[in-house]
């Protein structure tokens, strides 16, 4: 019966295709094949925070005056509430580090040279965006942390010259952050941003799948091509493997480590001690905060945030940067490159983490 | 009128009136200001921010004397002027305005008239009657030559300056031969009135005059202690009055309040005030094994059965609410609970053993709702490790199965994983 | 049954498990909690008959207590019940028609002025609505 209902969809809407690209798609074996189950662990946890969200949009009211009501709400009188609330505040966190994860690692494989250029570019939109949304979440339950957080994380672009004002006016919805912000920042995170993730995603999902599985220029000077396991069952069961790990850790995130209601905003106190945004900025911000007050004449801040744009920029345009074949000397300095700034951003992260613990 | 004309008509003006204002402080006040004999310059320092300077008055007004002549022959005894107002005239001189009705109406509708029959019930009138100098009279408090209204806080009247002021003649040194207590002020800056009033600024705690009166200054005698502490402590007082205990003490001639709490230096009272022993204060009259301490032995004993009770279920409470679980429920059981608490504790007052027992059930009852609704957050707790601890049982075991699945497919393909050579 | 049809079946029993485990909390979550709302901006603090008029009760408001009063002529007001002195309760006296803090002596008019003792600012004013059976308090417009 079940067979019926299939022919009967797949004469409608050719789920055919879709059968026969799965069952064609071939995964190459080798020793960095680990690295491959990053995307689609990108994926199932965007997947996750798109279901949780949806849930807590339910109960949600995004206004200065009843957020943080609507979210102790939540976490206190909704069955399950609490659940679904510490699963979306983990898995955005373990969401954007498997991203990294997936990026370095695409990075270090070369999985950005020719014909997967625009891969990797929608790739950096794709981080850029789930940053967006790390950023735009975190004010919305209104509580002191967040606030002061959001309030320090638009004062750092407001200190570039000429557009930093606009931009810093554009985020907040006003000069200061106020219920302004917080409605605008909804929007970005439940409308605009989730839009556009779609559409780049699907760009990014799509070119996947044309181009194939990148293999490693070291696994290709090792012994030509490798060999490939079907998608379907074989790396499609393992992926099943490693995402339900990721179910369970959530799980045991949120039922250990709940994510922590906190104290509702208040505008007119001062900033709490040791603030700081997100850990995934942290060593942006920890590159600031160790910056003398002045270099060259500019501001430290400013040359600060020059820089790491400048850097990003470097990075994302890196398939025209290096060499097209992944091979010579120019591709071992881009490796190096790629190891150091792993390497910055890790302790970057920890100085944070060890300066306020101080 | 051309304007030259007009010129000098506004020069001549604003001479007149320069002149008729140096007149008000004229006389007086610009000879004496520039003196040098402290005697005859000091009273001119503040005299300009004295309330009666403020208002018209003149030095005249007090001195008499001519306050149109710039001679000495203003200072003409004969004509009035009273150069040194001596200790017992100075309450005639003040009460002279001050007790004259239809006079303060002019300056405020609604006039604080002295009573000059209230005064003379305070000891300071009836020890100035008999010719004593040392005692207050109005300027020992207000000052002098600079005297302020009592809301201005830098009067030595203003609520927060009382003790101190009174303090000045209150002191062991001052009051060396007389036969009254000299440590008011010590033990009152120590109690819980003094703390409030002089360290927090709480304008609301008694100073010396809400309990002893301003100018009718006496101690309360005593079966008014009750009315006086009644006054702001009006729950207390209201049950006391109508308690066995106020009258078993008014037969022995007891000072009410005072007897358990002290006066001056009244404490915030405790819980361990009750009870015989001590710290109890009961056994400061009835002794171990009195039929009172037998009666009141169920009061003692419930009153820190709840006490106990409140802080087992807000402990429970708050271990709940560390570890992130809702307690709203519990935690307005709880503070209907300690409303009991703060209600029994006036109750105390009135020595009725059945109606404080009564009260001491109804918030033994709401301590141990709040303590049940504690454990029952906890127990919440727990069932959310367990039901992560089944989930995370279901998922391994499904990764394990997984697992299998795989090698089982790729055991029956010619080798792990699909070859497929593209060419 | 042979190995290969055991092994899918037990993938699908505790495929079956893990979705209960998902779905149970999802469906849960999705069927709203008694109290609608948070019980901060308002609440259902009465039965329409429950109080006679010149009397009161204290009821929870969003973590601390409110009082709410039904004057002689029939009429709800509500406060905070948190005395702006000291913080103990406060209650009705409706021989004085005034609303009076039992540890010293502080007593408000019906329009929460702090009117004698020592509470230095008035109480904080609800508003009162009844609709239907219950009597609804809500804190004012703009606090």
């Amino acid at each position: 019966m079940i067979g019926r209902l299939i022919d009967w969809l797949n004469g409608r809407l050719g789920l055919d295709t879709f059968r026969e690209l799965a069952e064609h798609k071939e995964v190459p074996i080798h020793r960095h094949s680990f690295w491959y189950y990053w995307g689609g662990m990108t994926l199932f946890l965007f997947g996750v925070q798109v279901a949780t969200g949806i849930l807590l949009l339910l109960y949600y009211r995004p206004s200065a005056d009843e957020a943080y009501e609507s979210v102790r709400f939540l976490m206190t009188q909704v069955s399950f509430g609490w659940l679904i609330r510490s699963i979306h505040s983990w898995s955005a966190n373990l969401m954007i580090g498997a991203a990294f994860v997936h990026m370095f690692s695409a990075f270090l494989l070369k999985a950005y040279r020719a014909p997967r250029e625009a891969t990797w570019l929608s790739g950096m939109v794709l981080l850029g965006l789930a940053l967006a949304f790390g950023f735009s979440g975190y004010l919305l339950p209104w509580n002191q942390l967040a606030f002061f957080a959001t309030k320090v994380g638009t004062d750092i672009p407001g200190s570039v010259p000429l557009v930093g004002h606009f931009v810093l006016v554009f985020l907040r919805g006003g000069e200061n952050i106020t219920g302004g912000t917080l409605t605008r920042f909804y929007g970005f995170h439940v409308a605009v941003l989730p839009a556009t993730a779609t559409v780049i995603l699907s760009l990014h999902l799509y070119l996947v799948q044309r181009h194939g599985m990148s293999v490693p220029p070291s696994v290709e000077d090792a012994g030509g091509r490798p060999r490939m396991m079907k998608f379907v069952p074989s790396f499609a069961l393992r992926d099943a493997m490693g995402w339900l790990a990721a179910l369970g850790v959530l799980a045991l995130l949120a039922a250990l480590f709940p994510w922590e209601l906190g104290r509702k905003a208040d505008p007119y106190s001062p900033a709490p001690a040791g603030i700081r945004p997100e850990w995934y900025f942290s060593w942006m911000f920890q590159t600031l905060r160790m910056l003398p007050s002045r270099i060259l004449g500019l501001e430290g801040e400013l040359v600060g945030v020059l820089g790491i744009t400048l850097a990003g920029l470097g990075w994302a345009i890196v398939p025209f940067l290096d060499d097209p074949q992944g091979r010579g000397r120019r591709a071992r300095v881009w490796t190096w490159v790629g190891i150091i700034a792993i390497v910055y951003v890790l302790v970057f992260t920890w100085l944070t983490y060890r300066d306020v613990k101080r | 009128m051309s304007a030259a004309r007009r010129a000098v008509v506004l020069a001549l003006g604003a001479l007149l009136f320069a002149a008729s204002e140096a007149r008000a402080i004229d006389t007086c006040y610009n000879c004496h200001r520039n003196e040098t004999d402290e005697r005859l310059v000091g009273p001119t320092r503040n005299i300009l921010r004295d309330i009666h300077f403020q208002k018209g008055l003149t030095c005249a007004s007090c001195h008499g004397g001519n306050p149109a002549d710039s001679e000495a022959t203003a200072m003409d005894p004969d004509k009035g002027f009273i150069e040194h107002i001596d200790h017992k005239s100075i309450v005639k001189v003040c009460t002279k305005c001050h007790a004259d009705a239809a006079y303060m109406k002019h300056f405020n509708p609604r006039p604080y008239i002295f009573s000059v029959e209230e005064f003379q019930t305070s000891v300071h009138a009836q020890l100035a009657a008999r010719g004593d100098t040392k005692v207050a009279t109005c300027t020992s408090c207000h000052g002098l030559h600079g005297i302020l209204p009592h809301t201005d806080p830098a009067s030595p009247v203003y609520k927060t300056n009382i003790p101190r002021t009174c303090a000045k003649c209150h002191n062991a040194e001052y009051m060396a031969g007389h036969n009254i207590p000299t440590d008011q002020f010590e033990r009152y800056s120590q109690s819980v009135h003094g703390r409030a009033l002089l360290e927090k600024g709480d304008v609301s705690a008694p100073a010396c005059n809400d309990c002893h009166g301003n100018h009718g200054a006496a101690p309360p005698g005593v079966s008014d202690i009750t009315m006086v502490c009644g006054t702001c402590h009006g729950r207390e007082g209201e049950l006391f009055v109508k308690s066995a205990m106020k009258a078993g003490m008014d037969k022995l001639g007891k000072r009410g309040c005072v007897t358990c709490h002290s006066n001056h230096g009244v404490q915030h009272p405790t819980d361990a005030m009750l009870g015989v022993e001590k710290p109890g204060v009961c056994g400061d009259c009835h002794p171990h094994g009195s039929k009172q301490d037998r009666a009141t032995a169920v009061i003692v004993g419930g009153f820190f059965g709840l006490r106990d009770s409140l802080t087992v279920s807000d402990s429970l409470l708050k271990t709940a609410e560390v570890l992130g679980m809702e307690t709203s429920l519990g935690r307005e059981a709880w503070k209907d609970a300690q409303d009991h608490q703060v209600g029994i504790r006036a109750g105390l007052h009135s020595f009725d053993a059945a109606q404080i027992t009564g009260a001491l059930g109804e918030g033994l009852e709401l301590a141990h709702k709040a303590a049940s609704q504690g454990r029952a957050a906890l127990k919440d707790w727990r069932n959310r490790r367990i039901g992560m601890a089944l989930s995370l049982i279901v998922i391994l075991f499904l990764i394990v199965l997984l697992a299998l699945k795989i090698r089982q497919i790729e055991a029956g393909q010619k080798a792990p994983g699909a070859v497929s050579e593209r060419t | 049954m042979k190995r290969r049809d055991f092994l899918d079946w037990l993938i699908g029993i505790s495929g079956t498990a893990l979705g209960a485990f998902v779905l149970y909390p999802v469906v849960r979550y999705l069927v709203p909690p008694k109290m609608p709302e948070a019980a901060t901006r308002r609440v259902v603090a009465a039965k329409k008959d429950e109080l006679k008029p010149g009397s009161f009760k204290t009821f929870p408001f969003g973590g601390q207590p409110g009082i709410l009063i039904r004057t002689a002529d029939g009429e709800y007001r509500a406060f905070t019940a948190v005395c702006t002195h000291l913080g103990c309760t406060v209650q009705y006296r409706s021989e004085n028609r005034s609303i009076w803090c039992a540890c010293h002596n502080g007593t408000y008019n019906l329009e929460g002025g702090n009117i004698s003792g020592p509470p230095p600012r008035p109480l904080e004013r609800f508003e009162v609505h009844v609709t239907g059976e219950d009597v609804v308090v809500e804190k004012a417009k703009g606090a």
